[in-house]
């Protein structure tokens, strides 16, 4: 019974379980819809749906089960694959870009675009990078992504040129991405690992102090004498530092996924956030918006967030080596007088746990990757993945 | 046969909602509620246990309780104290258990409602620490060699403001509702549910206000149906003039809480 609409659900990323879906058959044989359609699906999702978030796609999955809605063909998964190259940005370069954007017309009819891309979606087979017909990556047609056209529809992959009037698919995008195996909350179990107790704190006493209460009732010849102490509690405190805009569009769920989880671990003494462009220059930016004026010097940072920080700093350290090396290679805001190489050289000497996480860390030594490379060397880097973070923990609470 | 809930005369539920507690009940899972802060999840369950007539036991998570708080303590300190002196029954163990919140909805003679109020205050693994709990609806006093088994499993109503994410294996069991924010017809309805005699033209222009505030961007808290409440009560009593409520912002600060709000919001009127 229902079926289809089973595996619609699953088709459309709710991962129903059995034991869910025979819930709801329990549902139904209870009489609890009265036949009713508008009933079944509330009762339907309050079983099957855990979170707000999932609302879209159940109601997706119901319109097709039950509306017989007619929908055009779908962007497969497979043919967002295809499109996934957020790296194909890089190999375009600037001249490309202005040949791309003229061969076809500024003036584009939007329903023309559709009518023809739903047309192609329908024909395409097969992978397309850099062609003038199909659905692809690097192209000069209207559909795909990392193209230089402005006035067509974008499929998956990250902002190239934020000119698709239509973006179809973003949110299935989403799901199969490599990068999404990392979850709020194992964020949160691997931030965990952060924990450092002392018991020097002014809160009241509150815990049982076994050995105390042994001693004092011993000195008092047997007669019980309770001793309390104070619990121990997580003196670490943390210092978050991400790149933002740029290169790291792709990646902004996931750095907005890692902030939502550090805020959420409420266990930490201090934790302050800043942003930055690229690289660490003279000031870091209070928001993700990286704009002059709202920031703090970074020798400020250093004054007042004293060495015991914990410094994590997430950033895809994709930038041009002048910018890393020149005195004035940031063409955001002031130097003060030292390159970027020699902030982030500042940075370690000032602090004396820091891991640089990376989205996008090349597998293996990458020496095409000048920045990343000269970064390594300064930092421990780590991929931004699970495992990445867990290590990343264990490098920040070892010993001196 | 179950009785089904409906709006009480202090409490108006949309549809969906009724449907969901109403699954709940049926399916005897956990109903959790999901939704913005002062949309009305605590108040849900005293509605419940209202409207079926029964008992409400409430259960507030805070930022160190543990699973084992709601089961049962063991006043080892007590006992010891009492042993000291010699006071009678201090080997009988079962004088020093007391039981927490669930062993109370648990030994309740009749059905009781049980609110775990803001799951989502407690550590991460809480919600996990509970599940055979909530699923067999009983527990074992190790002390004691005793099982504390449900004698009516009580309809069990948990609260989060999604400020932790809970486990899967936690949310797989319960019955999910989100309560969406009101739109102005069902705002209307409760407001009147308050105050069943307020004026048309200052309910009008305290919901108008109210939602203009509510759809400014730049505001950070939000403000909520109960600060709506309060805000109405304020009027009311001081008697304002309710025409101008939009360029004078009386009692603001009952619905706008934080300064820099309040600056956003003086910003736009003018």
């Amino acid at each position: 019974m229902f079926n289809n609409f089973f595996n619609a659900l699953n088709k459309y990323g709710l991962n129903v379980t059995l034991s869910e879906w025979l819930t709801l058959q329990n549902a139904l044989d209870k009489g609890l819809c009265e036949s009713s359609l508008t009933k079944f699906y509330y009762i339907a999702r309050s079983i099957l749906v855990h979170s707000e978030t999932d609302y879209d796609k159940y109601d997706q999955a119901f319109e097709e089960c039950f509306k017989a809605m007619q929908h055009e063909p779908g962007v497969t998964d497979r043919m967002l694959k295809w499109l996934d190259k957020p790296d194909m940005n890089e190999l375009l370069h600037e001249e490309d870009k202005d040949y791309l954007n003229s061969v076809e017309t500024f003036e584009i009819d939007k329903d023309d675009v559709e009518k023809k891309f739903k047309q192609r979606l329908k024909d395409q087979d097969s992978e397309h990078n850099g062609g003038a017909y199909w659905i692809g990556t690097m192209g000069k047609t209207s559909f795909g992504n990392t193209g230089g056209n402005i006035g067509g529809i974008r499929v998956g992959g990250g902002t190239g040129y934020q000119s698709a009037f239509q973006v179809i698919g973003a949110r299935k995008y989403r799901d199969f991405r490599d990068d999404r195996v990392l979850t709020g909350r194992q964020f949160m179990a691997a931030l965990r690992k952060l924990r450092q107790f002392s018991s020097r704190l002014d809160i009241p006493k509150t815990e049982l102090d076994i050995d105390g209460t042994v001693h004092d009732t011993c000195e008092q010849g047997g007669v019980l004498k309770i001793v309390m102490d104070k619990p121990r509690k997580n003196t670490v405190k943390l210092l978050l530092l991400m790149d933002s805009g740029g290169t790291m569009i792709p990646y902004c769920d996931l750095l907005n996924e890692l902030f939502q989880s550090v805020h959420k671990s409420n266990h930490y003494k201090e934790v302050k956030t800043y942003y930055f462009h690229n690289c660490i220059y003279s000031h870091v930016y209070n928001d993700p918006g990286c704009e002059n004026g709202n920031w703090i010097e970074t020798e400020w940072m250093f004054k007042n967030l004293d060495k015991d920080f914990k410094v994590i700093i997430v950033g895809d350290a994709a930038m041009a080596p002048e910018e890393l090396y020149a005195k004035d290679g940031n063409y955001r805001g002031p130097n003060g007088g030292y390159s970027g190489h020699e902030w982030l050289l500042r940075m370690r000497r000032k602090y004396k746990r820091i891991v640089w996480m990376n989205p996008k860390m090349a597998p293996g030594a990458a020496p095409w990757r000048e920045a990343e490379t000269a970064i390594k060397e300064i930092f421990p880097m780590l991929p931004l993945t699970v495992e990445g973070l867990n290590e990343g923990m264990e490098i920040l609470m070892k010993r001196d | 046969m179950i009785e089904d809930f409906k709006s009480t005369k202090e409490y108006v539920a949309s549809e969906a909602l009724m449907g969901s507690v109403n699954v709940a009940i049926a399916l005897q899972k956990p109903l959790l509620i999901k939704g913005e802060p002062g949309t009305g999840k605590t108040m849900l369950a005293e509605a419940v246990a209202k409207s079926l007539g029964k008992k409400l036991i409430i259960w507030n998570i805070k930022s160190t309780t543990k699973a084992q708080d709601g089961l049962y303590m063991y006043d080892t300190i007590q006992r010891l104290y009492d042993g000291q002196f010699g006071e009678e029954g201090v080997d009988d163990i079962a004088r020093y258990i007391k039981l927490g919140k669930l062993g109370e909805a648990f030994e309740s003679d009749e059905q009781v409602v049980l609110l775990i109020d803001e799951i989502d205050k407690a550590d991460l693994e809480f919600p996990n620490d509970l599940l055979w709990e909530l699923d067999q609806m009983e527990f074992y006093i190790h002390e004691t060699k005793r099982t504390v088994k449900a004698k009516h499993r009580p309809i069990v109503i948990i609260t989060s403001n999604a400020e932790k994410e809970l486990p899967d294996a936690f949310l797989r069991r319960c019955i999910f509702h989100y309560i969406e924010f009101p739109d102005a017809a069902l705002m209307e309805e409760i407001v009147k549910v308050h105050f069943p005699d307020i004026e048309e033209n200052l309910l009008k222009n305290a919901m108008d206000v109210f939602y203009w505030i509510r759809s400014i961007r730049d505001v950070r808290k939000k403000p909520s149906t109960s600060e709506l409440i309060d805000w109405v009560n304020a009027l009311q009593m001081g008697g304002i003039p309710t025409d101008t409520l939009k360029e004078k912002l009386p009692f603001i600060g009952v619905i706008v809480k934080k300064d820099e709000d309040l600056e956003t919001v003086k910003h736009y009127v003018q």
